[in-house]
């Protein structure tokens, strides 16, 4: 019960500072200028905004690490029961392994084992 | 009471100087910063005065002006044996030959509050209003459309390496950035951190050069090695550069021998940067070798003896990840550096307005560059 009452208290304590710094007045929080809000470009201007698109260069390797990495959390469980299940654990790693090299084939065309 | 002891405090403490470097004062504005009162901002925004070393063209007083509006208040300007522009009212600014004295009042006059925090130059005002083409600002071309933040969104580009059309961002580098050299602005495109194609719109300023090699070595090698994390090391080649010059001899071996322990050699990536056969890697081994008392007269940079008509530095960059590209501008002294961005003074300000033109335009990357005899004259004056 007192465990119960102590996150209350935390959780409205954290509420009312939330609410404090949310509904406050504008002088309060910092505020910038346009020209603050600029980059540091060293003296010039952006022509566009930095939201953008770029390519994550680290996507293809990640794919291969989680295929491997998730057959490999399958593999340990499944060695335990394999003997007592026999053929249909044999069948059931088939199929997971049939899904997951997919992903490795996907990859394999996308050039993942390519050293560069 | 306990205020009044914190703003004694916060006065006492190193001044943070960001310093906008104009023609010839590079190697003082260097030597200002081994000075324990002051502590380098490589930011505007960490920066609490702004220092204008060296006179600037007049070009780059709108990008002083930008770089004054960014600080954060309270702020002020010194301006070292330069030339204040014409919006600045009042301006401090100090001739002799060490600031730090007056850097130090300043910045203790502002945090007392004896002195006024220097208001604004440039309007409070986006560059461009919000606005798409629906009702409610939306659409447009680009990612999301309208100008968010007064800013149009970047356009696609097919990328460098494998042709996928993503976001290229196209935004002017310099001429105060503190990882290039001063008076240095390109237009650079990036696809994520791999530059796609630079544009030079200003050489860097003209720098008097050492006569002395090794100091003129170790003072390269001090702005290079903070590139590479090595800032204590950076520390010790000024120091032992300002010893020389003062005529103090100095042991140079053992900082020879600490470089070529630090691994900075190795962290260099191979054949970038490369100008008749030399790359950058080749270029700072130069620089060691200079420093080597024991064989005199071994120490020849060869790259600013030949005239480099062929060289730019703008085709250096291209296709160089950020990383690299700044370790290539920086394994030039300021001389060669002029050489590999030419640029004659009156193009130099037609083609920025072009270039910032066309990129209002369309967002794209202008990898054709100029016509080649454009490239053909010396280098400019300040």
């Amino acid at each position: 019960m007192q465990g119960l009452a102590g996150a209350l208290v935390i959780a409205l304590v954290a509420a009312s500072i939330a609410a404090m710094v949310r509904f406050a007045p504008s002088g309060f929080t910092a505020s910038l200028t346009e020209p603050q809000k600029t980059p540091f470009l060293g003296g010039g201007a952006p022509d566009t905004h930095a939201w953008q698109r770029y390519h994550v260069r680290y996507y293809p390797m990640t794919l291969l690490f989680i295929a491997f990495e998730m057959e490999m959390m399958f593999m340990y469980p499944w060695a335990v029961v394999f003997v007592e299940e026999g053929g249909k654990a044999m069948m059931e790693m088939g199929m997971f392994l049939a899904i997951l090299s997919v992903g490795i084939v996907y990859g394999w065309r996308e050039g993942i084992f390519r050293w560069q | 009471m306990a205020i009044a002891l914190l703003r004694r405090l916060a006065g006492a403490a190193p001044v943070p100087v960001f310093a906008a470097i104009g023609t010839g004062m590079r190697a003082a504005a260097d030597d200002l910063f081994l000075d324990r009162r002051l502590t380098r901002a490589n930011s505007i925004r960490h920066a609490r005065i702004l220092l204008v070393a060296g006179p600037v063209r007049e070009a780059d007083q709108d990008d002083i002006h930008r770089l004054h509006d960014q600080m954060l208040h309270p702020r002020a300007t010194l301006w070292w044996k330069a030339n204040a522009g014409p919006d600045f009212a009042e301006p401090t600014t100090w001739d002799e030959d060490d600031p730090v004295a007056a850097l130090e009042a300043i910045h203790r006059a502002l945090i007392d509050g004896t002195r006024d925090s220097e208001p604004d130059t440039l309007p409070n005002e986006p560059p461009n209003p919000w606005r798409g083409k629906g009702d409610y600002g939306q659409g447009g071309e680009g990612m999301m459309g309208g100008t968010p933040y007064g800013r149009p969104m970047a356009m696609t580009d097919d990328d460098l390496r494998d042709g996928l059309a993503l976001d290229a961002y196209t935004a002017p580098f310099g001429p105060f950035l503190p990882m290039l050299p001063p008076g240095l602005k390109l237009s650079v495109t990036l696809q994520g951190d791999v530059i796609q194609t630079a544009e030079l719109l200003r050489p860097p300023f003209p720098q008097a050069k050492s006569a002395d090699g090794t100091v003129h070595a170790l003072r390269a090698l001090a702005r290079f090695l903070p590139i590479l994390g090595l800032d204590a090391h950076a520390v010790r080649c000024l120091d032992a550069a300002r010893f020389l010059s003062a005529g103090t001899p100095i042991e140079l071996t053992k900082i020879r021998q600490l470089l070529r322990w630090s691994g900075a050699l190795a962290a260099i990536p191979p054949g970038i940067g490369v100008i008749e056969g030399a790359d950058v890697r080749i270029r700072v081994e130069r620089w060691l070798a200079a420093l080597d008392e024991s064989q005199p007269g071994t120490f020849e940079d060869s790259a600013t003896t030949s005239p480099l008509k062929s060289a730019r530095l703008v085709d250096l960059l291209r296709g160089r990840e950020w990383s690299e590209a700044i370790l290539i501008a920086n394994s030039f002294d300021t001389e060669t550096m002029i050489a590999l961005a030419p640029v004659e003074a009156e193009d130099a300000e037609a083609d920025d307005r072009d270039i910032e033109d066309e990129n209002r335009m369309d967002h794209e990357g202008h990898g054709a560059g100029h016509p080649p005899e454009a490239h053909a004259h010396g280098a400019p004056g300040a």
